[in-house]
């Protein structure tokens, strides 16, 4: 940044020396911000972009809830096209977003840690929820049960509810939706924002206490450390121990 | 002294040798209709800039509104008259949600666009919800619905032509 400060500037029009707090050209009287500006024009049509994003979500989230009777088929076909969802839109801005697949600074011990987090997060949740579940809706809900039939319902169910979500959410979410919003907003409305929506989309109104925090973490995370795999993984721990609490327990 | 030139448009000091204020864009050397000109052109921006202004405080109010509506929706689950049924879960639903929309429209203040866009997403999800599992809400207080949604649209598109304007007024 320093050089750039200290390198002389010329005027996008007339190439004349402009100084770093001029404002408009001397000379010729051309804003100086003319590349955000043009920028500026896009973000509408971006967002509207991201709307279109978010209510092919709503549709195939909701359609989730209402299938009469789930069974692993429907799982599954649901589970795939929510990956199609999320690899076309994340792929639809390939030149902005291939960066977030690259993993600079890899760091094993940064990940250990954010794995142990993940399991101590996600066993308290569990149990927060377990009580919430018990004593105040007085029912218990268990995932296991649809996939028990099938002789590799254990297997099926850690890719649907492990592997799956963690990778293509993170891919919609923190990959796509982040780094569009980053173009509009700031960046701490870019985190607020793509956490709301993520929060919004699992239909769990009582789940904001742990959602919330968890997608913020996952946001700033990804916002920090310039890649998208970090939250993968932590997703993927946080779900996989939540999904392995649910089999013994059920 | 009279070195010292200040602009006639923002005031700030400019170089006798300066074509245009480095500030603002002002035609210093100019002729006075091409002053005249820039001038009216930069009030058009700002009264455009007031506008704006106004629908994005408009959209940020009708956050108020659907909570106070939704905490007002609480009126029919409670008096409905099914005694049997156990209005609880509603009640606490309808509670956070009404409580979540005032959060939103307090916040707007500061995170406007943050919370124009969670507004609005949270606003169509429920009422979605409301028509799958009960089709005869969709036409409820339709009006009052599409208002909204359109109050609040055009407040997050005017968020974003506010910060245009203003880049182009250079005033950020």
């Amino acid at each position: 940044m320093e050089t750039q400060d200290q390198a002389p500037l010329y005027c996008s029009n007339c190439e004349q020396p402009v100084l770093l707090t001029n404002r408009f050209c001397p000379t010729c009287g051309t804003s100086q911000n003319q590349r955000e500006l043009v920028d500026d024009s896009k973000k509408w049509s971006q967002l509207q972009g991201l709307a279109l994003f978010f209510i092919l979500e709503i549709v195939t989230c909701l359609s989730t809830l209402f299938v009469a009777h789930p069974t692993i088929q429907t799982d599954i076909f649901f589970g795939v096209l929510m990956a199609i969802i999320s690899v076309l839109f994340f792929s639809s801005d390939w030149k902005n977003n291939k960066h977030l697949l690259k993993w600079p600074g890899f760091s094993f011990v940064k990940l250990l840690t954010f794995i142990i987090l993940a399991i101590i997060g996600s066993l308290m949740v569990q149990v927060i929820a377990w009580y919430l579940n018990q004593h105040v809706f007085h029912e218990e809900f268990f995932d296991f049960p649809l996939y028990q039939s099938h002789p590799f319902g254990t297997y099926i169910m850690i890719v649907s509810i492990a592997v799956f979500p963690a990778l293509f959410e993170e891919l919609a979410y923190r990959g796509y939706l982040l780094q569009k919003l980053l173009n509009i907003v700031d960046r701490k409305e870019a985190m607020y924002i793509t956490s709301i929506l993520f929060f919004l989309i699992h239909f769990s109104l009582f789940s904001f206490f742990w959602l919330l925090p968890f997608a913020l973490l996952l946001a700033y995370i990804r916002i920090k450390e310039n890649t998208i795999w970090y939250g993968i993984l932590i997703h993927f721990v946080f779900n996989l121990t939540a999904c392995l609490v649910d089999i013994i327990y059920s | 002294m009279e070195n010292i030139n200040y602009c006639n448009c923002c005031a700030v000091k400019y170089e006798a040798m300066d074509a245009f204020c480095n500030a603002c864009g002002f035609p210093l050397q100019g002729t006075k209709q091409e002053q005249d000109f820039y001038i009216s052109e930069r009030n058009v921006k700002e009264i455009e800039l007031i506008d704006l202004d106004e629908k994005v405080e408009r959209a940020r109010r009708s956050l108020y509104w659907i909570s106070g509506l939704t905490l007002f929706s609480l009126v029919f689950v409670v008096f409905k008259p099914s005694p049997d049924e156990d209005v609880s879960f509603l009640v606490i639903t309808t509670l956070i949600l009404s409580t979540a929309f005032l959060g939103l429209a307090v916040w707007g203040k500061t995170r406007t666009s943050t919370a124009l866009i969670s507004g609005l997403s949270l606003y169509l999800i429920i009422h979605i919800l409301n028509a799958i599992l009960d089709p005869r809400t969709i036409l409820s207080g339709i009006i009052v619905k599409v208002v909204i949604i359109v109050y609040l649209v055009k407040g997050i598109k005017s968020v974003i032509e506010r910060e245009k304007i203003k880049k182009e007024l250079n005033l950020i």
